[in-house]
């Protein structure tokens, strides 16, 4: 079997990666996007109930960039290639937690997390066959063993936006801390219905990791400024040490 | 059936070089908001309300929707295909790169081994050690069963096609100009060579000439066309050292023969993660082996 180790694996796509701004201003204080700095949050987050203690996208991606290619590429693209984006992303997600997870869990207010689990993809159907992601957490070695598939669809909600009967949770998590995953922060939509099912089972504490927080480059923050601009203008080197709640 | 399907591909044919003639998008944004929008024609539509009636300007001809569809047709007479994201035929490797180009004209044909391709790419003014290791890395590659992929420039890229062929292997070029036009003068037999015998690729029109701007955008092509980048010989200013970087920004490995380091560029590129220095062509096999293992599993 051949092995490729963490470090040179999650340097794949380390041209394409940007660090995510801690909250301030200018940055949303939930989902780290940029934003007009006189708000604290995005219109979108202050539009949407907050079921999550703290949301850590790993790096920014750009719509229609290379991070977002292989972000649709390792479950939609051709069945050739998925796996070599399966393991680039699952890398990005181990060395990001072996790192990471102390800030993450401080922030949400706990010693660790109990449970790690994904957001499910889709409709419950189609949540059985794309299994691409709870494939890539289950690889990263400082999850994997506290990985539990507890999220389902209910098939209920449609489109994208933030429902509280999106999910339903197949255990209780009582006074439990659960890590959720998902490969890409949009609008937040299904993270915070996520959320939502993960609380009214009973978990403590839930805190999210993103891979990728989308960015539409075309999108004006204030009338002289877009996303687009702000992101050109972040350190083009990737820093692993350092988290957007570090 | 199927001639219903060939009519309905070649409209979206057709949408997809309006789309490319009218330059309302970047050349490398088109194929993402194609593949959004689950069409050229959906996209063209909704960038262009006239867009039926329009005339849209190709090789200073003004040609209507329709006209372009008999473009389509006129190319294929030609001896020149036309590939589209929106078709199953395209790169596989090049449909995985964010700057994806919306079509390919083609003559020759693609194949399913296209996907075990990697570019071996140089100078023009290549020494004879830079020959010698083209030729090399070219058939080390050729005979681990990969497409070794160039530019049909003069030195590297020449060398590394023409030792291909010689060891009986795949070579596919990806050249800076028009499918029409031969540059250098000197290459026009081999370019006609590999378009009988295996494939020339262009993003350009037919008749687009060599300029400045068109190299870099086919060193993007070339870099996604391939599964790596093998660069032999290069200075500061060389094509192959922007080719580095597109790969590298790709997420395709870099491979710099080791005698490169006696430059400050490749000195710099060395530090870089998805960077490999090398001896020879057996070496990057070794890597590839590695790189693309269809089992492929992580390790702390």
């Amino acid at each position: 079997m051949t092995r490729l180790t963490v470090t040179e694996a999650s340097a794949t796509y380390e041209a394409a990666m940007r660090n995510v701004r801690p909250a301030g201003p200018g940055v949303c204080a939930r989902c780290h996007t940029f934003i007009d700095p006189s708000y604290a949050v995005c219109l979108t987050c202050s539009r949407q109930a907050n079921t999550l203690d703290v949301v850590t996208p790993i790096t920014y991606s750009e719509h229609l960039g290379q991070l977002h290619t292989a972000l649709r590429n390792y479950k939609d693209g051709p069945v050739s290639v998925q796996r070599y984006a399966m393991v680039r992303l699952a890398a990005i997600l181990w060395r990001f937690v072996a790192t990471h997870e102390p800030c993450i869990a401080r922030a949400a207010g706990v010693q660790r997390f109990d449970v790690v689990t994904s957001v499910p993809s889709g409709a419950p159907a189609r949540d059985e066959e794309r299994r691409n992601l709870r494939t890539i957490v289950g690889w990263c070695e400082p999850l994997g063993d506290r990985f539990s598939r507890v999220l389902r669809s209910t098939g209920s909600a449609v489109g994208r936006s933030y429902d509280e009967h999106r999910y339903v949770v197949t255990d209780r998590l009582d006074g439990r801390s659960v890590l959720l995953i998902d490969d890409t922060w949009a609008s937040g939509g299904h993270a915070q219905s996520a959320g939502h099912a993960l609380r009214r089972a009973g978990a403590n504490a839930v805190a999210l990791i993103a891979i990728g927080r989308h960015v539409q480059p075309g999108w004006r923050i204030t009338e002289d400024e877009t996303s687009g601009e702000r992101l050109a203008a972040l350190p083009r080197r990737f820093d692993w040490a350092t988290c957007c709640v570090h | 059936m199927f001639a219903v399907r060939s009519l309905m591909s070649s409209r979206e044919t057709a949408a997809m070089l309006a789309l490319t003639a009218r330059r309302v998008l970047p050349w490398n944004r088109i194929a993402g908001e194609v593949e959004e929008r689950g069409g050229a024609l959906a996209l063209l539509e909704q960038l262009d309300r006239e867009a039926q009636t329009r005339l849209f300007d190709v090789d200073d001809q003004q040609l209507t929707l329709d006209e372009l569809e008999d473009l389509v047709h006129a190319y294929e007479a030609e001896g020149i295909g036309l590939v589209t994201v929106l078709d199953d035929a395209y790169p596989v490797n090049l449909r995985t790169v964010h700057d994806r180009p919306p079509l390919l004209f083609v003559r020759g044909a693609l194949a399913e081994d296209d996907q075990r391709s990697v570019a071996v790419v140089g100078t023009r003014s290549a020494s004879d050690r830079g020959l010698r290791q083209a030729r090399s890395v070219a058939c080390d590659l050729a005979a681990a069963g990969y497409v070794v992929v160039s530019g049909l420039a003069a030195g590297i890229d020449t060398a590394a096609h023409t030792a291909t062929l010689e060891a009986g292997g795949r070579t596919v070029t990806v050249i800076g100009t028009g499918l029409r036009v031969a540059f250098p003068a000197e290459n026009a037999p081999l370019q006609e060579r590999l378009g009988r015998e295996a494939a020339v690729l262009s993003q350009f029109w037919p008749a687009q000439g060599p300029r400045k701007w068109t190299f870099p955008q086919r060193n993007a092509v070339m870099s996604g066309f391939a599964r790596a980048t093998v660069v032999v010989e290069a200075s500061r200013t060389s094509g192959a050292r922007m080719q580095a970087r597109l790969a590298l920004e790709h997420g395709r490995p870099v491979f710099l023969l080791r005698s490169l380091l006696e430059h400050d560029w490749a000195q710099a590129y060395e530090r870089r993660p998805g960077v490999y220095v090398v001896e020879e062509g057996a070496e990057v096999v070794d890597h590839l082996e590695r790189l693309y293992a269809e089992q492929l599993t992580l390790a702390p």
